[in-house]
């Protein structure tokens, strides 16, 4: 199957600032791909080229369009949330579910009214009136009765609180993930979203340091908790991070020889908030 | 409904001035009429309520036509800017819609649909206030407002201004429209900044006045190319009351040139300006997502 998401040496510069510097991924369809990096290290701009909201260079493909030259018809098959307080504040909510099915042929207008109905905001309301959490369950319905093949996320939860973001994550997982779907979320706060990701990129300034999808993990990265006197000589295995808690130090190792390293302790696979301190770190202690 | 129905619905919601302020001048102007006083200096002769009534319809035509193009003027310099500043652009742009859409939607609404819906207020204004002093007045001024010519006549001149304004000005409209997809604030400032500085540039450096002349000539050739001078019988009309005289044309037919402004190669060059403007417009909206 080809890729949803295809991007080869994609490059964007602001003036002498590059924010992405060749970055190479694939996002495949199906998968649930969390976009994690530091403030600023490209995610936005990775995202706002992949939405067809700015010009870059390079090879990009998403769902075999060129995002920039097409976002229209892009976004008949792909639909984001870049931000949840972007709605409108004049826009009354009714008026949001009648205008989107009258653009959108995929919006399946009894969906966006089922998935409002459980919450109590009346249909005439303004977009202003509404708390954030609100605009966010307003923004979520709306794009979740788009029968899309890709749906991207920027940052979705920040500013809300913790209901609203546990909410927003269990309605995204429950009512909307099939296998006719693809998600892709950026966000700097990795363990909110790690227990539902199946794959990860990692990027930092601008780079993509990291490519694997969840099972992968498991056979690519070990990390080991290795006692003071065992130290110099686990160290030879060539750990790529090393982490210093109680009496021990935790090596992190890629490509790891797990018969060998069986001897310094047990093996354990780096949870992915572990693996993001490790690699976007490096060698420290 | 199709796509562009729904982008001008849109405006409606977004920009509900457009018919709040037309309908509180009809509305202020109707209530002039319930409670104003009516005879002005003493009983009219038929023809002298004629020429006032005529005038008064005008003047009424005037009002409207005044306030539109204010507020088509702020509309254009606003439509591109607003959704920038309160991000709202990245909900619109997460639709099916293509910026060239997007952006050819506000330019009819603000040339064509604004235009309509003060022309409306307008007509339905006058209706009830000719049929207010027509109840009202018991004197020869009763009739004063009920003139089908006239009515006729300005119906013509509201649709020829309403077009040929459009055509005319095009160059300026679709400046506003590339200033309000460009500027990252102070887009009022922006519209008014970059002409002035040319004007000045040139002035001190080169001590012409070329960019000065190209906008004050767009600026008032207007009337020049869209309208000529009545001439021969009847052109002119000159009303006695009292003391006063006035005068006016015979009719709005004398007064319209359509057939110098379509000929003039001022127009199409303007025309020509304008859809640059446009195209220029489009290819910053495709670019700025931000303020």
């Amino acid at each position: 199957m080809s890729p949803l998401i295809e991007a080869r040496d994609l490059t964007k510069k602001y003036g002498k600032h590059t924010a992405l510097d060749h970055a190479t991924f694939n996002v495949q369809p199906g998968r649930i791909v969390g976009l994690i990096g530091p403030n600023g290290a490209g995610k936005t701009s990775a995202l706002r080229a992949i939405l067809g909201l700015s010009s870059y260079q390079g090879h990009l493909r998403v769902l075999e369009r060129e995002p920039f030259a097409d976002r229209a018809a892009l976004m008949l098959d792909a639909c984001f949330i870049a931000d949840v307080a972007v709605l409108p504040s004049w826009l009354r909510v009714d008026d949001a579910i009648d205008f989107v099915a009258g653009i959108h042929p995929r919006f399946r207008r009894e969906r966006a009214a089922h998935l409002l109905a459980k919450t109590q905001i009346g249909g005439k309301r303004r977009m202003r009136e509404l708390s954030k959490g609100m605009k966010t369950q307003v923004h979520l319905a709306l794009t979740m009765a788009i029968d899309a093949k890709l749906l991207v996320l920027d940052e979705p939860t920040l500013g809300l609180d913790i209901l609203a973001r546990r909410a927003f994550y269990d309605a995204l997982v429950n009512d909307y993930m099939d296998d006719t779907r693809t998600i892709l979320i950026t966000t700097h706060q990795v363990e909110e979203v790690e227990n539902l990701l199946t794959d990860v990129i990692f990027i930092e300034k601008g780079r993509i340091v990291l490519d694997c999808s969840l099972e992968d993990i498991a056979t690519r990265y070990a990390a080991v908790a290795v006692a003071e006197e065992q130290l110099a000589a686990a160290r030879a295995h060539r750990p790529f991070h090393e982490r210093r808690t109680l009496g021990k130090t935790v090596l992190y190792f890629e490509r790891p020889d797990f018969d060998g390293l069986a001897a310094f302790g047990e093996v354990l696979t780096p949870s992915v908030s572990d693996l993001f301190v490790a690699k976007l770190s490096g060698i420290s202690t | 409904m199709n796509q562009y129905a729904w982008l001008i619905r849109r405006e409606f919601w977004e920009n509900r001035a457009i018919w709040i302020v037309p309908a509180v001048i009809g509305a202020a102007l109707t209530l002039g009429a319930l409670f104003g006083k009516l005879e002005i200096g003493g009983l009219f002769t038929q023809t002298q309520a004629h020429a006032v009534g005529g005038v008064m319809l005008f003047a009424f035509g005037v009002t409207f036509f005044v306030v539109m193009n204010l507020y088509a003027t702020w509309y254009l310099v606003d439509c591109l800017y607003s959704d920038r500043k309160d991000r709202s652009i990245l909900f619109w742009k997460s639709l099916p819609i293509s910026d060239t859409a997007t952006v050819l939607s506000k330019l009819v609404t603000g040339v064509i649909v604004i235009p309509l819906v003060y022309f409306v207020a307008a007509d339905v204004s006058t209706l009830l206030i000719a049929f207010i002093i027509s109840v009202r007045a018991r004197s020869a001024f009763g009739g004063a407002l009920w003139q089908p010519d006239v009515w006729l006549q300005l119906q013509v001149l509201w649709l020829y201004l309403i077009v040929t304004t459009a055509i005319w000005y095009l160059p300026f409209i679709g400046y506003l429209l590339a200033i309000s997809a460009w500027a990252k604030r102070a887009v009022m400032l922006w519209t008014i900044l970059p002409p002035l500085a040319l004007y000045l540039v040139e002035r001190w450096f080169f001590g012409t006045h070329v960019v000065g002349t190209l906008l004050w000539d767009r600026t008032y050739d207007y009337a020049a190319r869209a309208f000529s001078e009545p001439s021969g019988r009847g052109a002119w009309v000159t009303t006695v009351i009292h003391a006063d005289s006035f005068t006016t044309p015979g009719s709005v037919w004398t007064l319209l040139d359509p057939v110098d402004f379509v000929t003039s190669p001022a127009t199409w060059i303007g025309v020509v300006v304008g859809i640059a403007f446009i195209i220029i417009a489009i290819q910053l909206r495709l670019r700025r997502t931000e303020t």
